[in-house]
């Protein structure tokens, strides 16, 4: 059954797979973007690091619209997101119907997993391809046990995620994301809530995803697994990008040398 | 004890009758009422404002008078009135209206709603966000994720609470003796007035209340331990150590 389900190729387009621009976004009082700008090609690795309340989760969860930025503008996949605005030029309301449709497109590996735990292993799979995309289960089924083999989880096809470790739950919840075939993958800390052991088996699976060309987009803690994987690092320090370009340049940033000092 | 009046033909038709409408009664107010309880706990959650209040009175107004005053003020109150409305007697929908059974459910659909209303409500709430995150990030619509997501695991959540709610409606049904309904309870009293035996019909349908609070029991522990997903630990059939 897996033998039937080839992955279609990626588009070569030049065009970036997410585009944000002065992206603005409070919590009540607090700014926690101050206007961020981001750019991730087709087919790089781009991560975003910083310290806590940085504002790395907001920016990534507005690149879904998670959360809805309060100004800026935002493109996924070549398309302008269509939002609301009141005289002012806030955002205040956004088109449901691109938003499902561009949603199929970015999906996100969370930090908590976030599985679905009345549906199966391979059910937490298929469920957006049949129910977004309306693939057949038949379709949608090659498709998932094609990534179930990729993260290695395809002999657990049936399990519930109650009976799986932590670094399981996320390596099903990668298969998850990839089974919509999205433009970009967003990774939401995927290693924090895994114990020291089951965080390399995690690092493995997005790093073969990386060597294999796919676009994402990662927040992480894990400065020398970014370091490695990125082609391009991003530095959030208290909602602006204190410094962006090649692992290599940011690195050797002065202004963030402090921060990344200890695991470099 | 005297049991002789098992063997009359008359009384084992009583209690059949009794049996199969207090059957009838539980399955079509459960039915309905866990209907009624999931838009409740919706327009508590969810509702624009004006339904949300409207949703909470009627949870309070009914679990905050007793079940039998309900059953009469809508039997005899609304049903008395709704018969001086001119033409209603011709109506198709007399039949309905003067039957004792349409007011018994209605009045056992509307406890259900406002209690499961609240169990259902509760534990719509202590569905993780994240799941439900989850759903909306992968491109799932509102709908959908109600649907799929949020109400399966709700139901998952509260399903032991759910039981014991159908067990206490079980035991609200003989409240329609009252009204004139051929219940197990009717059928025990008028067994009891013209034998004028007073227990031996009480503790016979008293007997088959418990049977079929155990069966109920039994059955819908089976529904809980194949729900999807469920964790080891807790498949045990029956819920003690």
């Amino acid at each position: 059954m897996t033998a039937s389900f080839e992955p279609s190729p990626r588009p070569q387009a030049a065009a970036p797979a997410v585009a944000a621009h002065h992206l603005i976004k409070h919590f009540g009082d607090l700014e926690v973007l101050k206007g961020v700008s981001l750019e991730v090609e087709e087919g790089t690795v781009t991560s975003i690091i910083g310290s806590s309340g940085s504002g790395k989760s907001t920016l990534l969860r507005c690149m879904n619209l998670l959360e809805r930025p309060d100004r800026g503008e935002l493109a996924i996949a070549d398309e302008a997101i269509r939002f609301t605005r009141n005289p002012q030029g806030d955002i205040v309301g956004l088109d449901r119907r691109q938003l499902q449709r561009l949603r199929a497109k970015v999906t996100m590996v969370f930090q908590q997993f976030n599985l679905w735990p009345h549906l199966s292993v391979l059910g937490n799979v298929i469920e957006a391809p049949m129910r977004v995309k309306g693939l057949s289960r038949r379709r949608a089924t090659a498709i998932g046990e094609h990534y179930l083999e990729r993260v290695g989880m395809a002999d657990r096809r049936d399990a519930y995620p109650a009976f799986l470790s932590g670094g399981q739950q996320q390596r099903v919840a990668i298969a998850r994301a990839l089974a919509m075939e999205p433009r970009l993958l967003l990774f939401d800390e995927p290693t924090s809530a895994l114990d020291p052991e089951r965080v390399n088996e995690v690092l493995g699976v997005i790093r073969d995803l990386a060597d294999e060309g796919r676009t994402m987009l990662l927040v992480t803690h894990e400065m020398h697994f970014a370091r490695e994987v990125s082609d391009q690092l991003v530095y959030l320090d208290q909602g602006r990008i204190a410094a962006s370009g090649s692992s290599q340049d940011v690195f050797d940033d002065p202004r963030c040398r402090r921060f990344v000092a200890p695991a470099a | 004890m005297d049991f002789s009046w098992l063997s009359d033909p008359f009384y084992q038709e009583y209690l059949w009758e009794g049996f199969v409408n207090t059957l009838w009664l539980l399955a079509v107010s459960a039915v309905g009422g866990l209907i009624l309880a999931v838009g409740v706990a919706l327009a508590r959650l969810r509702g624009p404002r004006p339904l949300a209040w409207l949703a909470l009175a009627f949870t309070t107004v009914i679990r905050g008078t007793p079940l039998l005053v309900q059953l009469f003020f809508f039997y005899y109150g609304v049903g008395r009135l709704l018969e001086g409305v001119p033409g209603i007697r011709e109506s198709a929908f007399w039949p309905l209206l003067r039957d004792p059974f349409f007011f018994g459910a209605l009045t056992f659909i509307l406890s259900v709603g406002a209690y499961s209303g609240e169990v259902i409500r509760g534990a719509m709430q202590s569905v993780p966000r994240g799941e439900l995150e989850a759903g909306r990030a992968f491109g799932l619509s509102g709908v959908q994720v109600l649907t799929r997501l949020w109400l399966p695991r709700a139901i998952q959540l509260c399903l032991p609470t759910l039981t014991g709610e159908m067990i206490l409606l079980l035991k609200s049904v003989p409240l329609v003796s009252t009204i004139a309904l051929m219940d197990l309870l009717q059928a025990a009293n008028i067994i009891r007035d013209e034998t004028f035996l007073v227990y031996e019909p009480l503790l016979l349908i008293a007997g088959i209340y418990l049977a079929t609070t155990i069966v109920l029991t039994l059955g819908l522990r089976l529904v809980e331990l194949n729900f999807p997903g469920m964790r080891p630990t807790r498949r045990r059939w029956l819920p003690i150590r």
